[in-house]
């Protein structure tokens, strides 16, 4: 079968296209969200072998249950249910409540707490815009990874990957105040943290 | 853009979250996640059974694909050919030559009652005129076959005869 080109497809079709088994249609959907979803999960759980698989694991049941997808729901709202799914259920497995910046909680040796702990990194800035950019970037990262996971997932959904308050409730299977309470806290925290931080 | 619902003081920390990078999984990562997909999965075990002989001569290691289950024409037809080749190679090499005589001759007759019951049948059903049409095929078609009967079994006698011959002249 040959390949063809995405770029101005969207998700809908591109589904479709999956759904009549064309693999580069699947190869698509992993290409537009695997760095979404691999980020959302990895400021989840602070590991990065954790998050491949629980990454990994979205998207073989999301892809494996593409028949069962609804197109009157955007595709990358259901993808982030599964990906806040599997990662609550993983937390709650694991009891994983708070994590530390200096590297993820399970973490037992130096070498694994320095691979599990927080960096960040941008690009195209001056060495001094980009150390600033870097500092300002750790900082949330670290005030993010002291918030509760459901502050952490709502916080991202609403202000990293724009969500709705409607769509962020749909996506966490909360109810809207819940969400809206959540969302406040959340913000809270991260100024009171950013203010510790500073 | 969200619309703003938040306190002004907030408005610098919102624009931070909104410039956090994406982190990228590793590059295979695509590749594992297809190698799951059972859909896919099943869809290239597919040729593999198809290519059964092929893969044979690679090694064997796909050759695990059950055999269909043969036919009761095909079956007939191996039987037939596997008595003919076994009743030639008796004729040619080991002189058999009343055994042949009596499987031709009852071959022959076995033939021939089918042809007669199958014309009697075939008239019924088809008609007097395509019977007629196939009959005449079917005799142009023997009338072949014993040309090259005739010429397979000449050419071999030819061939010991003039062996004897040399032979002979020889001792």
């Amino acid at each position: 079968m040959p390949q063809r080109s995405y770029n101005d497809v969207s998700d809908q079709q591109v589904v479709v296209f999956a759904q009549e088994g064309r693999e580069d249609a699947y190869r698509e959907l992993i290409k537009r969200y695997e760095r979404p979803v691999f980020s959302l999960i990895y400021r989840m759980v602070r590991d990065n072998e954790t998050a491949e698989d629980l990454a990994q694991e979205t998207f073989i049941k999301v892809l494996n249950n593409i028949d069962r997808y609804r197109p009157e729901f955007k595709f990358s709202s259901w993808l982030f249910k599964i990906a806040n799914n599997i990662t609550i259920d993983h937390l709650r497995r694991r009891q994983v409540d708070t994590v530390s910046i200096e590297g993820a909680p399970d973490a037992v040796t130096a070498e694994r707490a320095r691979a599990t702990a927080v960096t960040v990194t941008s690009g195209g800035e001056s060495p001094l815009e980009e150390l600033e950019s870097r500092e300002l970037g750790a900082s949330i990262e670290k005030a993010i990874a002291r918030l509760r996971p459901e502050y952490r997932a709502c916080i991202i959904l609403r202000h990293v990957e724009d969500y709705s308050y409607d769509e962020i409730a749909e996506i966490v299977k909360l109810p809207l105040g819940t969400v809206k309470t959540y969302i406040h806290r959340a913000r809270q925290e991260l100024r009171q943290y950013l203010g510790d931080l500073r | 853009m969200i619309e703003h619902d938040f306190d002004e003081d907030f408005v610098p920390i919102a624009a931070e979250l909104q410039r956090l990078p994406y982190m990228s999984p590793s590059r295979d990562f695509a590749d594992r996640v297809i190698s799951r997909i059972d859909r896919l999965q099943s869809a290239r075990v597919a040729p593999v059974v198809a290519s059964r002989h092929l893969e044979l001569h690679q090694g064997g290691q796909q050759a695990v694909a059950p055999r269909r289950p043969m036919s009761v024409a095909r079956a007939t037809g191996k039987a037939v050919a596997g008595v003919a080749l076994l009743a030639t190679a008796a004729f040619l090499f080991f002189e058999v030559d009343i055994l042949t005589a009596i499987l031709s001759g009852a071959a022959a007759q076995y033939s021939l009652a089918i042809a007669a019951v199958g014309a009697q049948v075939g008239s019924m059903v088809l008609g007097a005129e395509t019977i007629a049409y196939l009959q005449a095929g079917a005799i142009q078609a023997l009338v072949l076959y014993l040309t090259l009967v005739v010429g397979l079994v000449g050419g071999y006698s030819a061939i010991r005869t003039a062996a004897h011959i040399a032979k002979r002249k020889a001792a």
